[in-house]
């Protein structure tokens, strides 16, 4: 790996997307509104205080999941994907450089729900704030690694928008978010205990509402590096493949 | 590489995608610093062999060397490649979607790289807007960027797919301009077209037509062989077309 190409690549990314102004004010805007809508649907603020963990973790995944999905698409639909392999760049260098690129706005969203969730919408936690982003940020990573990784296997926006309901919408009835994964039947809570939503629902809940450390919630942190580490391999191992299709 | 290396040699090459094959059993030699056409209509195969030499995808059997190596990473800098699509950064301007090639295509030194950066832009006549945003600009603009992002790093080598589809006649005759300047170079160009206009600026051409060259030599010597000493191209193409079918019948 040549870290200064994986640094151009981001670079790229980052000024890209800075000049394309509806898209820098979507990705601030978008949050916000739904954020909005989730404070008013739930006057009652301790069922917010409860249920703001599992939509932290959620929007994270879901926002992450759909800009840098939608974004590397572009990415191979206008080509620049394939001028790119053609060039002396590692698929782990384009890779890293389209992680970092991406999680910039990620993480830029993320700050946004979770200062929007604490300080306008009032939601009480009892853990670290700086652990709580630490481990949405593990979430953000593996989200747009996973992004990266669908975006492979959709040939237009319209084949990546369904993947949402494949990938984002299963996670959020299977992973706790709304109801206890241990009142699922057997098999649903087996499926559960594969999808990366599950840690980080738990984890998240565990330093919110229980204020646990992250040392605590080593297991659901451990296993969410462990699907970012997978996504990754994945997306750098399947880059060639839609490249050349 | 030694000096009588063909730039580019392919050997028995054969590529299908599924059961559709592609290209069957072709082989050409390209000698350093000419202009090579491939020329035929479209789905010859003319696409899927560049990609091929550039290493974007693996022949089913066959081999491919570029300046004696197979293609990979490691030669990848010395080779320009100029897809049919613009693939450009649109919300980047001119300048940045060059200098963004150029760093990924190993040009460090900062002074170096800004330097080749602007002669890129000047030799496709596009320093004065080199900070428009490539939105901006019409679509033969367009590919005048991708020309000079191709050959921002001075490669030896330059690949360009059907570079001169959707320009006019005006433009088409600087690109060939262009073109004449980087072979005298030393550049080696292989180009991909589907019209006789084109051919007959390049110095080697090969015909194609279903996955396979049906006839390659001099634009001269492939009008030569028809027998008429006032024939066109397009009657050389034909020609080759039907002594094809004949060796094949």
């Amino acid at each position: 790996m040549v870290p200064s190409q994986a640094f151009t690549i981001a670079t790229r990314i980052v000024n890209q997307l800075i000049r394309d102004r509806r898209t820098m004010a979507m990705i601030v805007i978008v949050p916000l509104v739904v954020m909005s809508l989730i404070g008013l649907s739930f006057p009652e603020s301790t069922v917010l205080d409860y249920i703001a963990p599992a939509l932290l973790a959620t929007l994270a995944l879901f926002f992450s999941f759909l800009l840098t999905g939608i974004s590397f698409l572009r990415e191979r639909s206008q080509g620049t994907l394939e001028r790119i392999m053609a060039s002396p760049v590692s698929r782990l260098d384009i890779v890293v450089g389209y992680l970092f690129g991406f999680f910039l706005f990620a993480l830029t969203q993320t700050i946004i729900i979770i200062l929007f969730t604490i300080y306008v919408l009032d939601v009480h936690y009892y853990g670290e704030l700086w652990q709580i982003f630490i481990f949405q940020i593990v979430i953000i990573t593996g989200a747009v690694n996973l992004g990266i990784f669908t975006s492979t296997f959709a040939r237009n926006e319209f084949q990546m928008v369904q993947f949402i309901p494949l990938i984002v919408v299963p996670q959020i009835f299977l992973c706790g978010v709304i109801w206890p994964v241990e009142q699922m039947p057997d098999y649903l809570q087996w499926l559960s205990s594969v999808l990366p939503l599950t840690y980080a629902v738990d984890g998240l809940r565990d330093i919110m509402l229980s204020g646990k450390s992250l040392l605590d919630v080593g297991l659901d942190l451990a296993v969410m590096v462990g699907f970012t580490v997978v996504f990754s391999i994945l997306a750098a191992v399947t880059l060639r493949r839609g490249a050349a299709s | 590489m030694a000096t009588d290396e063909p730039a580019v040699r392919a050997d028995e090459v054969s590529f299908n995608y599924s059961k559709l094959k592609v290209l069957d059993s072709l082989s050409l030699q390209v000698p350093p610093g000419v202009s090579f056409g491939l020329l035929g209509p479209n789905g010859a195969g003319k696409t899927t062999l560049i990609r091929l030499l550039v290493g974007l995808i693996k022949p089913k059997s066959g081999s491919i060397r570029l300046l004696g190596q197979p293609p990979s990473r490691r030669i990848a800098h010395r080779i320009g490649y100029m897809p049919q699509l613009h693939s450009l950064y649109s919300e980047l301007s001119i300048i940045q979607n060059v200098n963004f090639y150029a760093r990924i295509y190993r040009v460090t030194n900062r002074a170096e790289r800004e330097q080749w950066v602007e002669e890129a832009i000047r030799l496709v006549d596009l320093w004065e807007r080199r900070k428009d945003q490539v939105m901006k600009l019409s679509g033969g603009m367009k590919q005048r960027v991708s020309l000079a992002c191709a050959i921002v790093h001075h490669p030896p080598v330059l690949f360009l797919d059907e570079p001169t589809v959707g320009l006019d006649p005006e433009l088409r005759v600087t690109f060939w301009e262009h073109f004449a300047y980087l072979t005298s170079q030393g550049t080696t160009l292989i180009i991909s077209s589907h019209t006789m206009d084109d051919a007959a600026h390049c110095d080697l051409l090969a015909f194609m037509r279903e996955g396979k060259i049906i006839a390659r030599g001099s634009p001269a010597e492939l009008q030569q062989a028809t027998g008429k000493p006032d024939s066109t191209l397009e009657e050389a193409f034909l020609y080759s077309i039907h002594r094809e079918a004949g060796n094949g019948s």
